[in-house]
């Protein structure tokens, strides 16, 4: 299983992470699937996208929307990459459409065929069980205005994601509120900072921290420990 | 430089009258009444209380110089007043004069107001001596920059130009409800649709008429205000050609000249009389057949007809009544105009080639004071001209919805015309495919589906065409062309089907190369290119006029609780998301997130996006 977990920030902050991704890959020149989570200028966000990959050299990159009729031709191409890169956004929006257009079930088939899955923030919540950490903390959450009450995600990985983690009180304060909540480890990532899994192999890139039964633990420690 | 430093920029003292003093221009003052006073009739005044401002195009108000450039995009109480001293009127018609009204002194203005005299076909005088603005007034004029503004409102009144008055052969009162066209008011979902839709046209480069701000009255009653630099249609001329009246028809025709050359629109316009009109034909066959190509490329449905009415004469779309942007080439389409049926977006062509023809009878009659028949131009050398200005245009239009910048579409034009034509001959093909089920009764007329969403494939054709290393299946083009229209047995491949498919994709991927050529760039670098750029010019979600219909509907729902600001920010933001050019899109990073109406106008977008 190959998949990376962003925590956010623009592309040029996330560099190393997309390194990373094409390494899994064991390809020089993989081909990479862009699914934005809302269709709506998603045109913008791919031209930042593909420009960025370009200069990483990946030649092959698509664009697939999940929102939008979903063509079968275009559908199974855009499967037949090597990367799939699920973008931010709305992450109750990306679930519900994910799961109308039965790709849910396409991600995991994709990662067990060796595929590498990886996501942005809303993008990387969508690879833990569920999607329970877009609804806090209050003051930066997404609106479920699309009322998808079943929360559950891919669960390729037993932990939650929490991307955009700033290291202050408010934010250490609900993540540590939020971790007595469940049994599983809650990782948090900045931006520009990620959690690379290569099968049993967990690697941690920049300023990721994890929170268990209402402890904070610097990431990379807890992974040694 | 220490001098300079020390001068620093004063505070602004004027006063909220000196900033909206140029609302004072705008009086019933204008100077068609003294040009061609064939033309128009006028009006007394007066205020019309108990309206509102519900909407105010506060960048069209900057754009023109009524509101100072630092104006912010809000309705201050000051801006509200004279918004509605200035255009909360109605007429003193001829029922009123007839019945004796007396009105109130103070709210009479001083100047008069023109209605303008033009033909309209659904008026019984075929000649254009009783129709015109029927429910409108020519406010006025602004000057900014050099240019001078058009400015005209919609529902102030009936006039007797009004097709009612003609019908029934008397004098209508205004608001009389037992007509409703004929009674002389305008609606609120009117002015919000014109709003929407002329905006969107207006930031992809479309001509049109736009939409100042729409003045609400109790039931949805409503006088929405219209911009342009040149108000006149060629139905203002084409009535005086009808009625043999040489003297206002030259009046009309030099006044039109005049200001296109005043506002430098139209520029080297020689002195002489024959060279000017010799000029104005010219130029005139070449706006019809741009504006023809134009519509027909985008998919713009406006009723051309052999009045001239429902259009400018600088192609710009006025009366967004029965205007529609359809998501597919639906070319069968026919609005049901109760006693006849519209002309199809296909014949658009021939009507404004006809409208020339009439144009090159017009100016040969006052040119020799003979008048001819029409007919007898029929083979004129304008004509020819008009078909190849109309041609170029065609495939100038096509170049560009392929995803290529500025330079690369002027070079294929211009080096590779050929394989251009090659292209298109299939994508036209594709695009006129109609589908087996035959005609069909729609809302407001009736239509023939289409079949391909030709938008989708050259959207998705360069990216699958960079992934698979060469062309797509034929199954797979089929697949994503396909509309929802398309019935199972209208997506067959039969072996002349078949070769379509090759001859575009054959011609779409040399074009390509050739592109690469020229650039001295990688295909695949080509192919991403285009890609991006492609994804903008054919957005999966462009609006039709069934969605702008249904998003004014939704916008009415929540009026009552957005304030002028609102309805202004909400039209930005649609417009922004209705950009179809990628050199004017803002490609900055930035929030997605969108009010709940916003969210729910992209739904409205999305379901009607291959409809009518």
């Amino acid at each position: 299983m190959k998949l990376i977990f962003y925590g956010g920030g623009f592309e040029e902050e996330n560099t190393q992470l997309d390194k990373e991704a094409i390494k899994l890959t064991g390809k020089k020149s993989p081909q990479v699937t862009y699914i934005p989570s809302c269709s709506f200028e998603s045109e913008i966000d791919f031209r930042h996208f593909a420009e960025h990959y370009y200069r990483l050299g990946i030649r092959k990159i698509i664009c697939f929307p999940v929102d939008l009729r979903s063509d079968e031709a275009l559908q199974n191409i855009a499967f037949d990459s090597d990367i799939i890169h699920l973008s931010g956004g709305n992450t109750y929006y990306f679930l519900k459409y994910l799961r109308r257009n039965g790709l849910v079930q396409k991600l995991k088939k994709f990662v067990k065929r060796g595929g590498v899955l990886t996501g942005l923030s809303a993008g990387a919540i969508l690879m833990t069980p569920d999607v329970k950490t877009a609804g806090y903390p209050s003051f930066d959450k997404d609106d479920n205005e699309e009322n998808v009450k079943n929360l559950s995600a891919l669960g390729l990985v037993e932990f939650e994601f929490f991307p955009h983690y700033r290291n202050s009180q408010r934010y250490n304060k609900v993540l540590e509120e939020e971790s007595m909540k469940t049994t599983r480890p809650i990782f948090a990532s900045s931006d520009g900072s990620g959690i690379i899994v290569d099968g049993d192999d967990v690697k941690f890139l920049g300023r990721n921290y994890c929170f268990i039964e209402g402890e904070k633990y610097s990431a990379s420690r807890f992974s040694e420990a | 430089m220490s001098r300079l430093k020390s001068i620093q920029k004063l505070p602004d003292t004027s006063t909220d009258e000196d900033r909206y003093s140029k609302f004072d221009q705008i009086n019933g003052q204008h100077p068609l009444k003294k040009s061609a006073p064939d033309s128009v009739i006028c009006y007394k005044a007066r205020q019309r209380h108990g309206g509102k401002v519900s909407a105010f195009n506060f960048e069209l108000a900057r754009e023109i110089g009524l509101i100072p450039k630092d104006h912010p995009n809000k309705l201050t109480k000051r801006l509200s007043k004279k918004v509605l001293d200035t255009f909360s009127l109605v007429i003193i018609n001829e029922y009123d004069e007839l019945s004796n009204k007396k009105f109130n002194e103070k709210d009479i203005k001083p100047n008069s107001y023109m209605a303008t005299r033009y033909l309209q076909l659904q008026h019984p005088n075929k000649q254009g001596k009783t129709s015109g603005d029927g429910r409108s007034i020519w406010n006025g004029t602004i000057k900014k920059n050099g240019k001078t503004y058009d400015i005209s409102s919609c529902g102030t009144g009936a006039t007797c130009l009004s097709p009612a008055t003609h019908i029934y052969n008397k004098f209508f009162k205004t608001g009389d409800p037992s007509i409703s066209y004929g009674c002389g008011y305008s609606e609120v979902d009117e002015g919000l649709a014109t709003f929407f839709f002329s905006e969107i046209f207006n930031k992809n480069k479309v001509n049109t008429e736009r939409l100042l701000g729409i003045i609400e009255f109790q039931k949805g009653l409503a006088i929405n205000i219209r911009v342009h630099e040149n108000l006149i249609r060629p139905s203002h001329m084409l009535s005086h050609l009808r009625q043999s009246n040489v003297e206002a028809l030259g009046d009309i025709v030099e006044y039109f000249i005049h200001r296109e050359e005043k506002n430098k629109r139209w520029k080297e316009v020689p002195s002489s009389r024959k060279k000017r009109l010799d000029y104005f034909l010219k130029r005139e066959s070449e706006i019809f057949a741009k504006m023809a190509a134009k519509f027909e490329s985008d998919y713009i449905f406006c009723w051309l007809d052999w009045d001239g009415d429902n259009i400018l004469m600088d192609g710009s779309i006025i009366d967004y009544g029965s205007i529609r942007q359809f998501g597919m080439f639906h070319h069968e389409y026919r609005f049901d105009d109760v006693t006849r049926f519209s002309t199809t977006i296909k014949e658009q062509k021939s009507k404004a080639k006809y409208t020339i023809q009439c144009f090159i009878q017009m100016i040969d009659y006052l040119k020799t004071g003979e008048k001819k028949s029409v007919q007898s131009f029929s083979k004129d050398t304008i004509l020819s001209y008009f078909d190849k200005v109309f041609e170029q245009e065609v495939y100038d239009l096509f170049v560009q919805k392929l995803g290529f910048s500025k330079d690369v579409c002027q070079y294929l034009i211009k080096s590779k015309l050929n394989l251009v034509k090659e292209l298109y001959s299939p994508f036209s093909y594709f695009e006129r495919v109609k589908s087996l089920e035959g005609k069909q009764k729609v809302e407001d007329g009736i239509n023939w589906s289409a079949v391909f969403c030709m938008r989708d494939i050259l959207r998705e054709l360069p990216q699958l065409i960079l992934v698979k290393d060469g062309p797509i299946s034929p199954e797979e083009f089929i697949e994503i062309g396909k509309s929802s229209y398309a019935m199972p047995e209208d997506l067959a491949i039969y072996p002349s089907r078949l070769t379509k498919i090759n001859q575009f994709q054959g011609a779409y991927v040399k074009i390509l190369n050739e592109v690469a050529v020229y650039k001295k760039k990688p295909l695949s670098k080509i192919l991403l290119e285009t890609t991006m750029r492609s994804s903008v010019i054919n957005k999966y979600d462009r609006v039709t006029g069934d969605s702008i219909t249904s998003i004014v509907d939704k916008v009415m729902k929540q009026r009552p609780k957005l304030n002028t600001e609102d309805v202004f920010n909400l039209m930005h933001e649609i417009c922004n998301y209705q950009t179809f050019d990628p050199d004017l899109v803002d490609y900055k990073k930035r929030d997605h997130k969108h009010s709940k109406l916003m969210n729910g106008i992209l739904k409205i977008v999305k379901e009607y996006r291959e409809g009518l």
